[in-house]
C-alpha cells in the first residue's frame, strides 16, 4: 500500500492544478488518473475562453474567482510557459432583450471592477471588428478576455506538479474510497493508496466517486455540445472573441481566434451521453449561428468538428446549480462536482482554494522549495530565423519538419514523448501536430513510427488515444 | 545563398520543370523537397498507369520516378531532399530548413510544384465519434506502400474518385474486405478506365447518391451510418476502417499573400489537379522551358 498525505483523484485541469497548488505546502501528494494521459476529459473539449468575470452574480464565488483569475492569468501563463492571447471580447446584441442583458452584464462587471468594460454601439463594434453582421446594434467590449489552449495549460500544471514532487499515477482508476482511522483508503484497479486527505476532481464522474463513501447532494447530468474549427487562413477571421447573445434567449454562440491560429466556433446545446459524439443538428446550429453573426466567414474552411460534454450539476430534485460546487462531506474530503464554465479560467484559483483547505486541515507549512515555473517544449514555429538556425545547429531534429501544416519539428515530437506522450493524441496535445488543415493525413503515419520507436513498442500497438484505439490493423479481435 | 531558379517540390511536375529549364539553358537550379526520396507521390503509387504519353510504356509510379530521377542526375540541377521550404517572401528570398541547418536563398524565379493535399473528413458535417481507423486515400496508400503499415480489415471507401478506386483495388489485393465504395454523386467520380480495372473485376459494390452521415465507435471505428441522399434512408454499416477520397486541394499556402508576382509560376497539382502524372509533367515542361529560357539569356 502506498501512503500519501493527499490523494488527488482525476488528472483534468482541476486535478492538475489542485496537485500543483498542494506542492506549495510540505505535503506528499499523489495524482491518480484513470486514463493514459492527463487532460483527456472535459478539459480536452471546451470553448477555451479566459473570461473577464462579468457573467456572474457580483459577490459570488464564481464572480470573484473569475475576476481574480483573469487578473492573474498572464502571470500564470508566464510561469507555466503557455501561450495566452488577451485578445479581448465583444458580446453582441441584435435586439432590445439582448441590449438589456448586455447592460446588466456591464453593471455586474463594473461592480466587480472588471477593467476596461465598454458598451458600444453597433457602429463602434464594427469599427473594432469589421466583419460583424449589420444587424448588430450594441456590444459589450471586454479588453481583458482572452484565450488559452486548455490542455496545454493542464499538461503544464501536471508537469509543474511533478517537478515539485507530486507523484503521477496514470492508467489507474479509482474504484472506491473507504474511511480508515488515519484517513482514507483509495482503492484502484491497480493498487491501494492510503492518505490523510482526498481531493476528488473526477470531472464527469466526481459524484460517483464521492458516492462510493458519502452521499452527494449534487449529481451530474451531462449534456453535449458541438464545435467547428476553421483553418487559420480564413478570410474575415475576427481578431476578438465574438460572443453572441441571441434575441430569443436561446443558446449563445462564440467565435474564438485560438492561440494556434485557427478559429473555434460553437458550442451548440443538446441532450447528450458521455460519449463525446457530435450531433448533426448541433453542427447545423453552429453553422447557422456563425453565418448570422459573421456573414463573411467561409465555412468551407472547416477542418474539424468535435463534441464536448458538459458536467451539469443538479440537486436531488433536478434543479440546476449556478455556482461552483465544492462539497465537503467529511473532514479531509473535498469534491469539485460539475465544475463547468468558467472552470478553465479558474483552474488555478480552484486548485489553490482546494489545496489551501487540505493544507489547513493537515496543518501543512509552506514548502519553500516550490518552484512555480515550468518550461514548455521549445517550438520552432514563431522563432526568429536566427533563433531557429541556432537551435538546429545544437539539435538537427529541429531542422526536420514533421507536421508541415503546423510547422512542428521532429525535436518537438521527441520532447513530447520524453514528457509523457504515449499516444498520437498525446503528441498532438503537446506539440500541435495534426491540428492543421490536413488533420494529420500527411504526418500521422510518421508520428506513429516515431512513437513506436521511442516507446520501444510495435507500430501495431500505437493508439490514437488509449487502449482499444489502435491505429493499425483494424478492430482488435477481442473487441 | 543564391540560385537563379528555385523549384519547390520534386514530384513529377517539379522534376519535369527542372529538366526542361536545364535543357533551355538555365544552369543554376535548386530543386527542393521535404521528402527523402524524389518523385513526390509517385513512389507510393505501386500500380501501373504512369508514363504512357512520355515513355510509351505503362510504368508503375516508382519506375516512372526512377526514370525521371535518372535523367535529373545527368544534369547539374542541385537536388535538396529532406528539406522544407518554410517561407517564400516578396523580396525573392526563401527560407529552407533541413537537418543540416536553416538557409536563406535569393532567387530570380520561383516555380511552385508543391502538389496538392487531400480534403480530410473533418471538412464534412459528419456526426458521431472521432475514433481511430480513418485515413485519407493517399495516406493509406503511403502507409501501405512505403511504410508497410496495415490500415485495417473491414474497409469502407468514401469517394469514388480515381484515388478511391485505386485504393479499393489495392486493399482487396492486400486481402482486405472492401465493403463498398460510397459516392454522393449519381455516378462513379473516377475515370472509366479505373472503374473497369479496379472495381468491376473484384465486384466491389459502388453505391451512388449515398454518403456517410455518422461515425461510430469510441476508440476504434466500429461502423458508420450511411444515408441515401435521395430517400434520406439511413442504415448502419459495421466496418473498422474508413478510407476517404474526398478530393484534392492545390497546395499553395507557401505563397499565400504574395499576390501574383511576375517571378512566380505554378506547375503540376498545385496549379490545378491533374489526373495523370504525364499531364502534370507536360504542363511543367512547358513552363520550365519558358522560365529556363528567360533565365538563360
Ligand atoms: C462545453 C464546455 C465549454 C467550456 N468552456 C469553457 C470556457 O470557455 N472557459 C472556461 O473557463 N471554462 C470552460 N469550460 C469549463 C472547463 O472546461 C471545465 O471546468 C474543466 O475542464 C473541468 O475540468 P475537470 O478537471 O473537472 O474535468 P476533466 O477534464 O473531465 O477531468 C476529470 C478527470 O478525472 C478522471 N477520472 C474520472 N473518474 C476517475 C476515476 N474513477 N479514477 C481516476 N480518474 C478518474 C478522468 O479521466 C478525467 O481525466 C467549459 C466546459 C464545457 C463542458
Ligand atoms: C495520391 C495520388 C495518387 C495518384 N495516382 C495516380 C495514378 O495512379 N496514375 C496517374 O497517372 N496519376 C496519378 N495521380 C496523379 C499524378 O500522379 C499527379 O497528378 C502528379 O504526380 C502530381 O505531381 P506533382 O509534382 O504536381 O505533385 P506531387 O507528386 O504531390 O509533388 C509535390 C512535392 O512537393 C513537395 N512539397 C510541397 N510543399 C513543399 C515545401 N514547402 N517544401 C518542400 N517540399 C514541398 C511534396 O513533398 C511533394 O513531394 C495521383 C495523385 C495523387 C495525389
Amino acid at each position: 500500500m502506498r501512503e500519501f498525505d493527499v490523494v488527488v483523484i482525476g488528472g483534468g485541469l482541476l486535478g492538475c492544478f489542485a496537485a500543483r497548488n498542494l506542492c506549495r505546502r510540505k505535503l506528499h501528494i499523489a495524482l491518480i488518473e484513470a486514463r493514459e494521459d492527463v487532460c483527456t476529459g472535459v478539459s480536452r473539449a471546451n470553448t477555451a475562453i479566459v473570461y473577464p468575470g462579468y457573467d456572474h452574480k457580483p459577490g459570488s464565488l464564481k464572480a470573484e474567482m473569475t475576476v481574480r483569475a483573469n487578473t492573474r492569468f498572464a502571470e500564470l501563463c508566464t510561469e507555466l510557459d503557455v501561450p495566452f492571447s488577451r485578445c479581448g471580447s465583444l458580446m453582441l446584441s441584435c435586439g432590445e432583450r439582448a441590449d438589456a442583458v448586455l447592460r446588466e452584464k456591464y453593471r455586474n462587471g463594473l461592480s466587480m471592477a472588471v477593467p476596461g468594460l465598454r458598451l458600444l454601439s453597433g457602429e463602434e463594434a464594427r469599427e473594432l471588428e469589421p466583419s460583424l453582421a449589420p444587424g448588430v446594434r450594441s456590444a459589450l467590449y471586454a479588453p481583458t478576455a482572452g484565450t488559452v489552449n486548455p490542455w496545454e495549460l493542464g499538461i503544464a500544471a501536471s508537469e509543474n506538479a511533478a517537478a515539485n514532487g507530486a507523484d503521477l499515477f496514470l492508467n489507474t482508476r479509482v474504484l472506491g474510497v473507504r474511511k480508515t482511522a488515519e484517513g482514507y483508503r483509495i482503492e484502484t484497479d491497480r493498487e491501494v493508496f492510503a492518505c490523510r486527505a482526498v481531493l476528488n476532481c473526477a470531472g464527469l464522474y466526481a459524484d460517483k466517486v464521492q458516492e462510493t463513501l458519502f452521499p452527494s447532494e449534487v449529481h451530474i447530468v451531462p449534456d453535449g455540445a458541438d464545435y467547428l474549427i476553421l483553418d487559420r487562413v480564413t478570410d474575415n477571421r475576427p481578431a476578438h472573441i465574438i460572443q453572441y447573445e441571441p434575441e430569443d434567449g436561446g443558446k449563445g454562440f462564440n467565435a474564438v481566434p485560438t492561440v494556434e491560429g485557427s478559429l473555434l466556433l460553437g458550442p451548440s446545446e443538446r441532450a447528450g451521453e458521455v460519449d463525446f459524439a457530435v450531433s448533426e443538428q448541433g453542427l447545423a446550429f453552429v453553422r447557422e449561428r456563425a453565418e448570422f453573426v459573421l456573414p463573411g466567414l467561409d465555412l468551407g474552411g472547416t477542418i474539424r468538428s468535435f463534441a464536448a460534454v458538459r458536467p451539469n450539476p443538479r440537486r436531488e430534485d433536478g434543479s440546476s446549480i449556478g455556482s461552483f460546487v465544492i462539497e465537503h462531506p467529511a473532514p479531509g474530503f473535498w469534491s469539485m462536482i460539475g465544475i463547468k464554465t468558467p472552470g478553465l479560467t479558474c483552474a488555478d484559483e480552484l486548485g489553490r482554494f482546494a489545496a489551501e483547505q487540505a493544507a489547513a486541515f493537515l496543518n501543512a507549512g509552506p514548502d519553500e522549495s516550490f518552484d512555480p515555473r515550468r518550461r514548455g517544449i521549445r517550438k520552432a514555429r514563431g522563432m526568429s530565423w536566427e533563433q531557429r538556425a541556432a537551435v538546429i545547429r545544437s539539435d538537427p531534429d529541429y531542422g526536420e519538419v514533421v507536421c508541415c501544416c503546423e510547422d512542428i519539428t521532429k525535436a518537438e515530437v521527441l520532447e513530447a514523448v520524453r514528457r509523457g506522450a504515449v499516444t498520437l493524441d498525446g503528441i498532438k496535445r503537446r506539440t500541435g501536430a495534426c491540428m492543421g488543415r490536413c488533420q494529420g493525413s500527411r504526418c500521422q503515419q510518421k508520428l506513429l513510427a516515431l512513437l513506436a520507436r521511442e516507446l520501444g513498442i510495435p507500430e501495431s500497438a500505437v493508439t490514437k488515444d488509449g487502449a482499444g484505439s489502435e491505429v493499425l490493423g483494424g478492430r482488435p479481435h477481442e473487441d | 545563398m543564391k540560385t537563379e531558379l528555385l523549384i519547390v517540390g520534386a514530384g513529377a511536375a517539379g522534376i519535369a520543370a527542372a529538366l526542361a529549364a536545364w535543357e533551355a539553358g538555365c544552369r543554376d537550379i535548386l530543386l527542393v523537397d521535404r521528402r527523402e526520396r524524389p518523385g513526390g507521390i509517385l513512389p507510393q503509387c505501386l500500380h501501373e498507369g504512369f508514363g504512357l504519353a512520355a515513355y510509351g510504356a505503362e510504368l508503375t509510379g516508382p519506375a516512372y520516378a526512377d526514370r525521371i530521377t535518372e535523367r535529373l542526375a545527368q544534369t547539374g540541377v542541385r537536388l535538396a531532399l529532406g528539406t522544407e521550404v518554410l517561407a517564400v517572401r516578396g523580396d525573392k528570398t526563401a527560407v529552407l530548413s533541413g537537418r543540416g541547418g536553416l538557409s536563406e536563398w535569393r532567387f530570380e524565379r520561383l516555380i511552385l510544384a508543391s502538389g496538392c493535399r487531400e480534403r480530410s473528413i473533418g471538412s464534412l458535417p459528419v456526426a458521431g465519434t472521432r475514433p481511430a481507423g480513418i485515413f485519407t486515400a493517399g495516406q493509406a496508400q503511403e502507409m501501405m506502400n512505403l511504410r508497410g503499415q496495415d490500415v485495417g480489415r473491414e474497409v469502407l471507401i468514401l469517394g469514388s474518385g480515381d484515388l478511391g478506386l485505386i485504393m479499393a483495388r489495392q486493399l482487396v489485393l492486400a486481402g482486405k474486405h472492401v465493403i463498398a465504395v460510397i459516392e454522393q454523386g449519381p455516378r462513379c467520380g473516377g475515370m472509366a478506365r479505373n472503374y473497369r480495372r479496379c472495381i468491376e473485376p473484384y465486384q466491389i459494390p459502388l453505391r451512388c447518391r449515398t454518403t456517410v452521415s455518422a461515425l461510430h465507435g469510441e476508440r476504434r471505428l466500429r461502423g458508420v451510418t450511411l444515408r441515401n441522399l435521395d430517400s434520406g434512408a439511413e442504415e448502419l454499416l459495421p466496418c473498422d476502417t474508413l478510407v476517404t477520397a474526398l478530393g484534392l486541394i492545390p497546395e499553395r499556402e507557401l505563397v499565400r499573400g504574395l499576390g501574383d508576382p511576375d517571378w512566380l509560376s505554378y506547375v503540376g497539382n498545385c496549379h490545378r489537379v491533374h489526373d495523370l502524372a504525364d499531364s502534370a509533367a507536360a504542363e511543367a515542361e512547358a513552363i520550365g522551358t519558358r522560365v529556363g529560357g528567360e533565365l538563360a539569356v
